[in-house]
């Protein structure tokens, strides 16, 4: 009879003498939202934004920006360089907001893959992302996809770096039909927005391409220059997602990004049968 | 090539001449469908502002040299003076549509005073609330398709967003299927690449630049004066588009007659 130490390693985890390691979570039934985030304010998570920059100083930020970041193109290749605490539209920041608003401690990394000069766009965010994963950060909310079919296996490389390293990557899906990448990708937390004003709320939807729906109707939000306006969309309703993302990792560190679906879903308004 | 070869060079003329005789005549063409393209962004852009009782919509597309997003057509009650209005491909919500191929709905924007001031001041129109959707033509971003201050004043809703993407697709259908590249020495150069492999990068641009020497120049000839009108013209009714062809029919044998006469 071959000891642990004979088997080969794939089946090492699973040896008599060894799986006693593998105890995680508690039975889905047992997981609620006390559990879940109880207690937590994000401290300890790092949430990267790729958008269009996150204005540092903007009062709804409250400092919470550790480092801004941008993509440039150096003769046709993209390189991440240091960039200024700006948003060259609005939208980052209102990202940002959404997500500092429910979880006040984490720490955000703002990762601007738009602008005049990004011409190459899809491989500027490509670039961008890349650069989050192996920093790393814990969770990446993400406010565009890619159309670009020809980009569709970097991105998919992408998104199973993040799914194995730990990163979570949240995407809004978009309204308009077509190659959505990696916001169609299975690992990937894909949300879409619902009508209701409570930003806690939130359900899970077992038929995908869109797994999740959070609040994304007349959501104040930050803007540019330090200013406020009401947004409405799925990329308002994704940064709501995000932030529970990191509320959960901030209490239950190192949870696998299948583990934070299964406990978002076990946590959703939706309806129990019974 | 064979250098001196009169029947080489013969040949070369020939085909110099038929290129060139293309070029006049895509050029021709892609007036024609130039009309075609606005007129249905337009039958779209009203169908936005009906559906949605809204104030104005409009239609952005993205133009080179400089690279900027230009209206092209508007609707609505408020819509005076947005048509030609350029903006970078970077500035307010459209810009970030377009850059992002995201939809986007604000409200309470007058508040904000950053929000698109330019081109608010310029048509004297601030809006309270906007909803914008990318205009998307083979995987691409062409445009943007804007739609203003719904006259229950309520805000754009989810559903809202979904229909004006549904809107926006019959639009990038649109886009895909009437226009024709309006840059037409790129449209030659690959064409000519196709036909002869092996054709330099040097000869191929001679070529193009020759054939296409003298077309803007005739931009403003009474030959183009006519194309354009005989564009405008086909939204006339039976009858009296076979007038015009029978004034056409006229005019045209009379000239020959002149011709044969010696006349001129």
């Amino acid at each position: 009879m071959p000891t642990a130490e004979e088997l080969p390693a794939w089946t090492e985890p699973f040896a008599e003498s060894t799986r006693g390691r593998l105890a995680r979570l508690p039975a889905l039934e047992a997981i609620d939202r006390e559990w879940a985030w109880g207690g937590s304010t994000g401290a300890g998570v790092t949430v990267g934004i790729v958008d269009s920059g996150v204005e540092a100083d903007h009062p709804q930020i409250a400092g919470r920006v550790v480092e801004s970041l941008a993509v440039e193109l150096r003769e046709g290749e993209p390189s991440v360089i240091q960039d200024t605490g700006t948003d060259l539209f609005g939208h980052g920041t209102a990202c940002a907001g959404i997500i500092v608003g429910m979880a006040p401690d984490v720490e955000l990394v703002s990762m601007r893959v738009l602008g005049s000069d990004l011409k190459g766009k899809g491989a500027a965010f490509a670039a961008g992302l890349e650069h989050l994963i192996r920093r790393p950060v814990q969770v990446a909310n993400l406010s565009l996809s890619s159309k670009s079919e020809a980009l569709l296996p970097v991105f998919h490389g992408l998104a199973d770096e993040a799914y194995f390293r730990r990163v979570v990557l949240v995407s809004a899906v978009n309204n308009v039909l077509g190659p959505s990448y990696p916001s169609l990708f299975s690992s990937v937390i894909s949300v879409a927005a619902h009508s209701e004003s409570d930003p806690w709320r939130f359900y899970y939807n077992p038929n995908p391409p869109v797994e999740f729906g959070a609040r994304g109707l007349n959501v104040p939000v930050a803007w540019r220059g330090g200013g406020l306006t009401v947004g409405t969309g799925n990329s308002f309703a994704a940064p709501h997602i995000t932030a529970l993302v990191a509320l959960i990792l901030s209490k239950h560190p190192g949870l696998a990004p299948f583990e934070v679906k299964a406990v978002l879903a076990a946590v959703a308004n939706n309806e129990r049968p019974g | 090539m064979a250098t001196g070869d009169k029947s080489d060079q013969g040949n070369l003329h020939s085909a110099l001449v038929a290129l060139q005789e293309v070029v006049r005549r895509a050029a021709a063409a892609s007036r024609f469908q130039a009309h075609s393209e606005e007129r249905l962004l337009q039958l779209i852009v009203d169908a936005t502002v009906s559906l949605f009782a809204a104030q104005s919509a409009s239609v952005a597309l993205f133009e080179r040299d400089p690279d900027r997003l230009e209206f092209r057509v508007a609707g609505g009650a408020q819509s005076t003076g947005v048509v030609g209005i350029s903006v970078a491909p970077t500035d307010g919500v459209v810009g970030y549509v377009f850059s992002t191929g995201e939809s986007l709905a604000l409200s309470d924007i007058a508040a904000d005073p950053r929000f698109d001031r330019a081109v608010a001041e310029r048509i004297g129109y601030v809006p309270g609330s906007v909803a914008a959707v990318p205009l998307v033509s083979e995987d691409q971003v062409v445009g943007v398709l804007e739609v203003f201050d719904k006259n229950t004043n309520e805000s754009f809703n989810v559903r809202d967003m979904e229909l004006l993407a549904a809107f926006a697709a019959q639009a990038g259908a649109a886009i895909a299927g009437t226009r024709v590249q309006h840059d037409l020495p790129v449209l030659l150069a690959s064409s000519l690449r196709q036909i002869v492999p092996d054709m330099s990068d040097d000869q191929v641009r001679e070529l193009v630049s020759t054939a296409t020497k003298d077309l803007d120049v005739e931009r403003d000839r009474p030959f183009w004066a006519l194309v354009d009108q005989v564009s405008s013209l086909r939204d006339l009714g039976e009858e009296e588009l076979e007038l015009v062809g029978d004034i056409l029919g006229v005019v045209a044998t009379h000239q020959t007659h002149r011709g044969r006469s010696g006349g001129r």
